[in-house]
């Protein structure tokens, strides 16, 4: 009985060696020497390999969207391998459908450089840039909704189109122990340079919500990549409508700052939904946009009003609310920011008033 | 116990930051199988399974959506309120799934009791029996869950 025991400690003690070493010299020993990542069969990246795809990238000034910081965790990190990648691992599995995988998608992070390797990634995610920022204001819009206004140091410009989002890096803090990425969409004007401003709404548990909302104070460090995403207002005269609820006024915010530099006259009514009184916001500024935008109207829906607060607007869901004021639309644009329950109700309206699908633009939370 | 590479990888992820600030272990000290057999043998006393509540958690949480953020009165005796947030999550046990970030609290109309559970706490329940360790922000104890959700 104990020479069974003493072999099988042996054998274990030996295979846990053999896995050390094995570690330490793909760590330290292997060298991959230089590979190339050729990228939508245009450009070629001379690189060291061993490293991840993903951190590769990165160290190479391209930016793909990951949420996780390279752990393998969040799958947002797709990128469509055409060679070179070696099959497909475990770790990947989880985050990739049959159809992505047919596809070639990999997930960048857990993909390897060990030779040369040809990807295919959209061409504006080669203009991304990091940027180091310093937070100057915190400011509370609401008891649970933030806005955060950073300096951009290096870069100290950054080109957006209102309606995209930069991600904002979490380093480790108490009580989180994983450096992460979040996107938000930009809700400051473009002329307000060398500043971003953002709207984050507290998520329970949230890792990044709860490091801005309780950890970060003006005068830190803020790392963030960006500007992304395809939400933006269309070079059109047609009549617009606004729908957003709570954090969603971000990127409408910054829509309205563009329709305001360029001295629109275009029609636009913006619907923004809130639960009651105390989750209302920037009605001052959405007031002053009514001044400078003539023919623009702000139409705050309260789903539970105080019987007591005197509130003589809009009642109801937003949705209800749009429906009771919208005629027939077949020449509108439509644009919303919410949560997937609330676009998905809100298009459904839309259409029923003949807003066009293809009309129909958002910024869905997901 | 003698646990496999990938419980022990489990269990870290479980209990790191990964996914949710905090993770989903709280300060519980007890393994996640070991939370798993404790609440189903305590929902097994009840004569009741995780998936019978996992499915009601559901059924609640959709009826919840149309509310869009705002309290939707469901069956004349609880109250749901859905909040969706931006983003996804994922399971840490490994398989394919993504889960929305959707924070359902549902009020006893009459007792004034709560409860609050996420999307993926509904998968959790369901897939693998996890209610969550004791002292994480959405741990749900199985026995308090089985009689506020299944009040006749």
């Amino acid at each position: 009985m104990g020479a069974t025991v003493f072999s099988v400690f042996v054998i274990s003690a030996i295979g846990a060696a053999l896995a050390t070493v094995l570690v330490i010299a793909e760590r330290y020993i292997t060298n991959y020497g230089e590979c190339a990542v050729i990228i939508n069969d245009d450009k070629t990246l001379q690189v060291q390999g061993g490293s991840s795809l993903l951190e590769t990238l990165t160290q190479q000034k391209i930016f793909i969207p990951s949420a996780c910081g390279g752990r393998g965790s969040c799958g947002y990190c797709k990128v469509k391998v055409v060679g070179g990648a070696g099959p497909l691992l475990p770790t990947e599995e989880p985050y990739l459908s049959e159809e992505e995988r047919a596809a070639g998608m990999r997930l960048s992070c857990q993909v390897k450089v060990r030779n040369d390797v040809r990807i295919e990634i959209p061409e504006e995610l080669l203009s991304i840039q990091q940027y180091e920022c310093v937070c100057v204001d915190i400011r509370d819009l609401t008891y649970d909704i933030k806005r955060f206004r950073f300096e951009l140091k290096e870069p100290d410009r950054m080109r957006f189109v209102p309606g995209q989002y930069v991600q904002v890096f979490t380093p480790a803090y108490e009580g989180s122990d994983e450096e992460v990425y979040r996107a938000y969409s930009i809700s400051s004007n473009t002329t307000d340079e060398g500043f971003i401003e953002l709207i984050v709404r507290l998520v329970p548990n949230g890792i990044c919500t709860t490091y801005l909302f309780e950890h970060l104070k003006a005068g830190d460090p803020v790392k963030i990549n960006g500007p992304y995403g395809h939400f933006r207002l269309q070079d059109t005269d047609a009549p617009i409508i606004f729908i957003a609820g709570g954090s969603g006024m971000a990127p409408i915010n910054c829509m309205l700052h563009q329709l305001a530099n360029s001295g629109s006259e275009r029609q636009a009514t913006y619907y923004f939904g809130v639960n009651t009184p105390k989750d209302l916001f920037f009605v001052e500024e959405m007031k002053a946009f009514e001044a400078r935008l003539p023919h623009f109207r702000f139409v705050p829906v309260l789903a539970m009003p105080d019987e007591d607060s005197g509130w003589e607007g809009e009642t109801g869901l937003v949705t209800e609310a749009l429906d009771r004021n919208l005629d027939r639309a077949e020449s509108y644009e439509a644009y919303l920011c919410g949560s997937p329950g609330m676009i998905n109700a809100t298009v459904a309206v839309l259409q029923g008033h003949g807003v066009q699908v293809e009309n129909i633009f958002y910024d869905k939370f997901s | 116990m003698k646990r496999s590479p990938e419980a022990k990888r489990l269990e870290e992820i479980l209990r790191c930051s990964r996914i949710v600030a905090g993770g989903f272990m709280g300060e519980d000290p007890r393994p996640h199988e070991e939370i798993i057999e404790a609440d189903g043998a305590a929902l097994a006393r009840l004569g009741v399974t995780a998936r019978q509540l996992a499915v009601r958690m559901r059924e609640m949480t959709e009826y919840g959506m149309a509310g869009l953020g705002t309290p939707v009165r469901f069956e004349e005796r609880w109250e749901v309120v859905v909040d969706e947030n931006r983003g996804e999550t994922v399971c840490p046990w490994p398989h394919e799934g993504r889960y929305q970030k959707t924070v359902t609290t549902v009020r006893r109309i009459d007792t004034g009791e709560t409860a609050r559970w996420s999307a993926l706490s509904v998968h959790f329940v369901e897939a693998h029996g996890f209610f969550q360790g004791r002292g994480s922000p959405f741990r749900l104890e199985p026995e308090d869950l089985a009689r506020f959700l299944m009040a006749a």
